[in-house]
């Protein structure tokens, strides 16, 4: 079975080449939800191998998702990765707050999947194993 | 990753490109109507956040697609835009003009199969 990402964007580009990317490049299955709401509910019911969620949000915003996630004992040990703009980054903060890591928007969508396996911790001689999805931790 | 593979991920890829960029050109176009306000008096607060949002995708996700150094003056945008409502009105039509003409060029293609290989 491979691994299953939930990535939790307002915004709809970044949605669909986060998919495409870990999809094709890194044989991963995708869910996406597009608000933070919606994305702990999605959370919630599918139980992912690790959440990809976007900063900066409307209603409830990255961080405010984050806390709720990490709140959820169906949830709470899901790794989650924090996207955000250049700008806006401050990994120690979003560590501290119980983020995996950080990935800075915006991304090559050929590395992205490396750059997942790098901060979840599949080891970069797994990566291949990471890719195909055979691997759980 | 194997150039055929590479092939399938950049032409789906396109797709998306070719999906988004209408609404990627609306973003810019509000940001040419804000530096166009801000040069004749000043913007009201909706149409500063309006902009503010606007540079922030198109910061976020124009690299995404090849447009590297149109990202890179979105951001510049971004963070003028994010000093406050009422920034140099020069240098914000310069920005916005220059992202004009970036987003005209041909993407930088992403993934080159040399990198991926192993």
């Amino acid at each position: 079975m491979p691994k299953t990402l939930l990535v939790i964007d307002d915004d709809v580009d970044i949605r669909e080449v986060a998919k495409t990317s870990l999809e094709l490049v890194g044989g991963f299955t995708v869910i996406g939800a597009e608000s933070g709401i919606r994305g702990v509910a999605v959370a919630q019911n599918a139980k992912p191998d690790a959440i990809i969620l976007d900063l900066m949000m409307p209603d409830l915003d990255g961080q405010q998702t984050l806390a709720q996630l990490k709140l959820l004992p169906e949830t709470a040990s899901i790794p989650v990765i924090m996207l955000t703009a250049k700008v806006q980054a401050n990994k120690q903060e979003l560590v501290s707050k119980g983020a995996a890591g950080v990935l800075v928007k915006p991304f090559d969508p050929m590395q992205l999947p490396d750059q997942v396996c790098e901060i979840l911790g599949w080891s970069v001689a797994r990566k291949d194993v990471c890719r195909n999805g055979s691997a759980k931790e | 990753m194997a150039p055929q593979k590479n092939n399938e991920v950049r032409s789906a890829l396109e797709k998306v490109w070719l999906n988004s960029r209408p609404e990627a050109l609306g973003r810019v176009a509000a940001l040419e109507r804000f530096a166009e306000n801000l040069r004749s008096g000043t913007p009201d607060r909706p149409s500063w956040e309006s902009a503010l949002s606007a540079a922030h995708r198109l910061s976020g996700s124009l690299g995404m697609f090849g447009f590297n150094d149109a990202s890179s003056c979105a951001e510049k945008i971004e963070a003028l835009l994010g000093d406050g409502p009422t920034p140099d009105p020069a240098t914000m039509l310069s920005l916005v003009e220059r992202l004009r003409m970036l987003l005209e060029e041909t993407p930088e293609s992403s993934g080159k199969p040399e990198k991926h290989d192993s």
